[in-house]
Parts: structure tokens; sequence; C-alpha cells
């Protein structure tokens, strides 16, 4: 689909994950990563991260996605897990009151450790458990009919997202709904000037100023080195 | 999901130091069941790196006993609007050694593909602090030649001096080879600067670059160990690219390490609790049984954690200065390719100091410069860690090293130091140890380079864990994990 031969800037963004344990974080990532979804998933071990491109019309964003590891278990997640994100997936598990407060906790946690303009999306996840056309295409009106499992209302989380400048959706791994289009919004609303190929002052908190620092371990392989290569 | 209680625990490693957190990377593909615990609520134990938030309450822990191997810790701020910037903008490390390029940590990292979560920096020169014998005049840093290029290159020394220099450099680099073994031997335990001086007739000035190469803390490192040391230094060189024998790991040296070897444990199944203690052990029952300070009462087979506290006093004085500057003439690279080195290192030699009381310093105090390349201080701003070891006066030899530093480095004004933390480091004679299912890791060195005797009692702790099932080849050697690598490294 290239327009016209000359290839589109490429760029890498970490992005973590975050939330409280078994509101779906994984199950996102790997319904946005694979296309799959596992019914029962055991709780996370096994990634370190995974990567997945997003095709935008001007760019390519390559999210390198880091999953928790099981260590929002016990709080003991590690400095270097968020700091120098470019962007952070906090997720809560609509059917879950207490999963919303632990995501606004985290939220304010990512306000004061990570890179400033960092882009987070608040997202409420396990739409498919509720009565709204999970799969359709609206976002309905939250409510409390007969078998629907939905607890936070979309009013109440997309305004606390409005107000501290969050992007918002409510999702379904296990359908598919909403997924790409968090990561695509996400990618959109990177700016510009903390993406890894940005230079100079300011840039500096985000991880783009290192490459010439950087001593690679290993040999003339640097897949760092490659950024902008023609493929 | 499964409570800890319900668990039989292969393992329970207690601590996040550098020496546990490399044997939970070490377990992290084993299928052992691993519950991996800090009382602290950071990670990396005496490596840590902190925010200067996290400095108060470390101090506050200090002054109260709970951190054994540190005591004497205080902090000083200037008064005012001073251009220190917000607490979690610094990342000041307990532990700023740095890694020779040969050192296995390096490899393990590499084998084990823990290093692609690491940045590693390059460390720059080596320079000596040189007083001026006319107060009025300012004092120097004179660049030490390590490499021959160097050593062709320098103006600062006599061609005398740079004869003896390369032939001892080209001595060094064979130096296990007869017939050079037969030079060195009988003096392998007298100091190295008596052998520099009877086989090389190097003067005093000579003597003090080759010593600040080895980092000796007190100056008198012998002879084997000596050139041990300077051949690691030497065949370091060159070998991640031009012009560094050394790296440094970004955002707080071994403490990342600590945190992405903890990461990986996780990513292999382990469960982490940071904030959670032992609070009593039972070691007389087969499988041990633990309580918790969370409360929670657990079974495990195997114990890892510190060694009882076995400390004697000799030590370390450290002084963390943060200063208002970026001290940019102290990170040129010299090579061309190089890239940019992010940590510099200054020795002042003994007898080049002194007190208010006239004393002259007895050992030599290392100053590691730290660019904010590092991610430890915003830019346009460094951090020194200057250490010596513990004698009286050290503080206060410390504080003049500081001063005499900025004087020599200042330009048209002399760097602000906006904030400053003192602290002395007990060093400690214990050895790493298994006694029954407990494995007790020796606390720290103190030595101001990665020292690869550390790397052994992780092995040792990773064969006592895996007991019949450790498969030598195996140690630390990994495959990536799914989805870790760069799919533009496949297709290109």
């Amino acid at each position: 689909m290239a327009d016209s031969g000359a290839p589109k800037p490429s760029s890498s963004v970490k992005l973590v994950l975050l939330g409280e344990a078994a509101v779906g974080k994984s199950s996102l990532v790997l319904r946005f990563v694979n296309n799959d979804f596992q019914e029962n998933k055991e709780p996370t071990i096994g990634a370190a991260f995974l990567t997945q491109k997003c095709n935008l019309p001007t760019r390519t964003i390559k999210f390198e996605i880091w999953d928790t590891a099981g260590q929002e278990r016990f709080a003991s997640l590690a400095p270097m897990y968020y700091r120098n994100a470019q962007a952070a997936l906090v997720v809560y598990d609509l059917t879950k009151p207490t999963s919303l407060i632990k995501a606004k906790h985290w939220v304010a946690e990512l306000q004061r450790q990570a890179s400033p303009g960092i882009v987070i999306a608040l997202v409420g996840n396990k739409l498919d458990l509720t009565n709204d056309a999970a799969g359709g295409d609206g976002e309905g009106a939250g409510g409390d009919g007969e078998g629907d499992a939905r607890k936070v209302t979309t009013e109440e989380a997309k305004s606390y997202a409005e107000e501290e400048g969050l992007l918002f959706f409510e999702t379904s791994a296990k359908t598919g709904y909403n997924v790409t289009e968090v990561f695509t919004a996400i990618a959109n609303a990177i700016p510009e000037t903390s993406l890894k190929t940005a230079r100079g002052p300011g840039a500096s908190s985000a991880a783009a100023r290192t490459e010439e620092q950087r001593v690679n371990l290993n040999g003339p392989r640097d897949p760092n080195a490659k950024e902008g290569c023609a493929c | 999901m499964e409570s800890l209680a319900d668990t039989l625990w292969d393992v329970v490693i207690c601590g996040t130091g550098l020496q546990q957190s490399l044997l939970a990377l070490a377990l992290s593909r084993s299928d052992k069941k691993v519950l991996h615990i800090d009382p602290n609520d950071f990670y990396g134990g005496a490596e840590a790196a902190f925010s200067l938030q996290e400095v108060e309450s470390w101090v506050e822990k200090v002054e109260t006993g709970k951190e054994g191997l540190f005591r004497a810790a205080s902090v000083e701020k200037l008064e005012g609007d001073t251009g220190l910037s917000f607490p979690r903008a610094y990342s000041l490390a307990l532990a700023p050694q740095l890694i020779h390029a040969r050192s296995a940590l390096l490899s393990q990292l590499v084998s084990s593909r823990a290093y692609r979560q690491v940045e590693f920096l390059a460390v720059g020169s080596f320079s000596i602090f040189k007083p001026s014998p006319d107060p009025s005049q300012h004092s120097a840093l004179v660049r030490i030649p390590s490499t021959r290029e160097d050593v062709f290159s320098t103006t600062a020394i006599s061609a005398k001096a740079k004869r003896g220099l390369m032939k001892f450099l080209k001595f060094v680099l064979d130096y296990e080879s007869n017939p050079q073994t037969d030079t060195w031997h009988p003096h392998a335990d007298a100091p190295l600067t008596e052998f520099l001086l009877k086989e090389f007739k190097m003067d005093k000035e000579l003597q003090t670059y080759i010593i600040t190469l080895t980092l000796s803390l007190d100056g008198k490192i012998n002879t084997r160990d000596g050139l041990a040391v300077i051949r690691r230094h030497l065949s370091s060189m060159g070998m991640y690219g031009p012009g560094f024998a050394a790296l440094y790991p970004k955002w707080g040296g071994l403490s990342e390490i600590a945190q992405v070897s903890c990461r990986a444990g996780a990513v292999g199944g382990a469960v982490y609790m940071l904030g959670t203690g032992v609070k009593t052990m039972n070691d007389q029952e087969n499988p041990v049984v633990i309580e918790l300070t969370s409360g929670d009462t657990i079974k495990t087979r195997k114990v890892v954690r510190a060694s009882e506290n076995a400390t004697d006093n000799t030590g370390i004085n450290r002084l963390v200065a943060i200063v208002g500057s970026p001290l940019k003439s102290l990170f040129d690279s010299t090579v061309e390719g190089a890239p940019t080195p992010a940590v510099a290192i200054v020795a002042f030699p003994a007898g080049s100091l002194s007190t208010a009381a006239g004393e002259a310093s007895q050992s030599p105090v290392y100053l590691s410069v730290h660019s904010s390349d590092t991610g430890e201080c915003p830019a346009n701003q460094s951090v020194l860690y200057f250490t010596t070891v513990s004698e009286p006066g050290s503080q206060e030899l410390l504080r003049r090293a500081l001063d005499s530093f900025l004087a020599a480095v200042a330009g048209d004004t002399v760097p602000q130091c906006l904030y400053k933390l003192e602290y002395q480091q007990r060093q400690c004679s214990a050895r790493s140890q298994a006694s029954g299912s407990i494995f007790g890791f020796a606390p720290p060195t103190s030595s101001l380079a990665f020292d690869d005797s550390t790397l052994q009692s992780v092995h040792d702790a990773w064969k006592m864990v895996l007991d019949d099932e450790s498969v030598e080849e195996d140690y630390l050697t990994f495959a990536d994990r799914e989805g870790a690598m760069d799919d533009d490294e496949i297709y290109d």
C-alpha cells in the first residue's frame, strides 16, 4: 500500500500495561497482537514484551508493549517498568468498581513518575459481559438491565478520563470490540516531538537522545542503528 | 489464584540486591516455584538507586540502624531556589560501579538476553588531580594515557617516562607468560608501587597513574592483584567500541541490572513482594517454615538471603554531590567514532589533599563524575560520587576533594553544589555459603569496579537450589522470549 515508494517514518514507542490483576490486560494485548483470545487464561507469565506495528497515514508506530508479568499483584512493579514509557494503557474491569479505583491510582502514579507528555488511555474491558451490543456500533448508555454485569457506568469513567485528559474506551478483548481503535488512538496521540526520530531539547526525557551514547553489546547488529532504513 | 500459603515454594529469595536478583534471572527458565521478597519497598538493596525523596527515607532508616551496612548518613541541601529539580528527576546510585568490558557480568547478561532492557553507556577518561604548588594558581586535572596511542600523543609526560610506560603496558598484556612471570613473581605480594619502581624505574607520578587505573581503594594493591586488574583494563579497551574500557548502566548502575533481572524472574513466573521480609524462620523443619512480615506463613524447600551480619569496622566513606553544571570538558570523546562517554573518573592521589589541621590524605580519593546522560540528574547538571577509605578525617577530605574539584574545573564561575549526601559503608569479610537449606550471600564489596568474584556465589546458590537438576552449560544461557525479537531484525 506504499503510496509513493518513499518509506514512511517509523518509530518505536514503549507502551506499558497497568491495572489490577485479572482485568484483562494481557488479553487486550493478545487480541491486538495476535487477534486471539483465550478463555480462562492463566495469570500472566511468560511475556517480556510484545511488539506490534500500527500503520498511520503518515507514519508507522511500532509498539513495544510491556506486560506487568504479574508484578502488580503485590504492588511490586519496579520504576524501570514505567519510566521512559511514551504510552500507558490503564485497564479496569467494568464489572468491578474496585478495579476503577485501582486504575485511578495508576493514573496518579504515572502523572507523578512517568515522562511528562506520556499518553495515557483508560480502558474499561469486558464489555461482552454487559447488555451493550459489544461488537455492535455504540457506546450504549450504561444500564442496569437484567443479566447485565456492568457496575461502572460509561459516564462515570468517561467524565473522569476527560478531567484527567486521558483517552477513553470501552472494549471487549473477547469479541475484539474497540481493541484496535485503542491502539490507533494512542498512536495518533503520540506527539511527533517525543518520537525517537526526533532530536533536540525537550526530547531528552523520552529516550530520544540516547542513540549516540548507547553502547551496543551485540556487535554491529544494532537494531537501533537501523532506524529509517529502507525496507 | 493460589494463595502464598498453599504453594510449596522451591526457593524463597530474600532481598533484591544484585546477587539475589541475578539468581532470580538464573532461575527464570527453570520451572522452579520462586517467591522473591524484599523488606525494602524498593529494588536493589545495597545497590539501589534513589530519587531525592527516597534518599530521605533511606537516610532516616540508616539513622535508626535498620540498614546494617550503612551508617552516618546525612543530606545537605543548598537553601532557597537553587536550580535543584523535582525529587524524581534524580536517581542517585548507592553502588556506582563501573563494569569492565571483559567482565563476565556483561557476557552473562548477553547470554541470558537480559541485556536488551539495559542501556549501557561508555566510561570515558581517567584523570589525576594535580594540586598546584602555588595556592594562587588553579589545580589541574591531568588525563592518564592508558593506551599506546594515548602514550604516544600525550604531552603530559617526558619522553623517558613514555618509554617506561610503554614498556610496562606491553609487559602487562602478556604478564602471565614466561619470561614475564620471572620478573614479577618475586614481587607478587609486595605493593605494586614497589614493583613499578624496581623493575620499571617509574617515578612517583607514573606510579600514581598506574595505581589509579587499578582503582585500589587504599592505593596499596599488591603486584599480583594489580597486574591482573591493569590487564583487565587494557584488554577491555576497545572491546565494545573505540576509546573506552568500561561501561555503566543508565539510570543508576547496578540498580538497573537488579531491576531488569527481577523482571526476568517475574516473566518466568516468580512471585514478587516488596515491603515484605522474613519475620520468623524455622529451618529445623523440612520444608522450612517462614512467617512473613505480611502475616502469611509459607513453606519452602530452600532459602537464599544475605548472610547474617558479620561486619567489621573498616569500610568506605562516600559523598554524593549534585552540581549545577554539565561539566562538559570531562566528557569529550578522544577517539573518532567513540560514543560520548557519560562517566569520567578522577583520582586524588594520597597526599594531594589535606584537612584544615594540615593532615595530608593517607589514601586516594576517587571521584566518578556522571553526566545527565546517565539519567541520574536533569540536563545541565552532573552527579559526583566521591569515595575514600574510612579513616579519621575522611569526611572532611571528601569535602575538600569536592571543593578542589569544582575549583579545578571552573571556567568563569565555580559550579555550584546543590545537594550533598554523605554516608559510610562498612566492608565485610563474611563469605557466601550454604548451610543446610539456607544459602547466605556475603554483603557486596565496596570496590569501584564490578568484581567478578560476586558472580561465583550466584552460581553456587543456583547449584544449591537446582541440586541435581542443574546443567552447567545452561547457566544463564537462554533464548529470546517470543516477541522480544525485533521483527525488522528477522527480515533485514
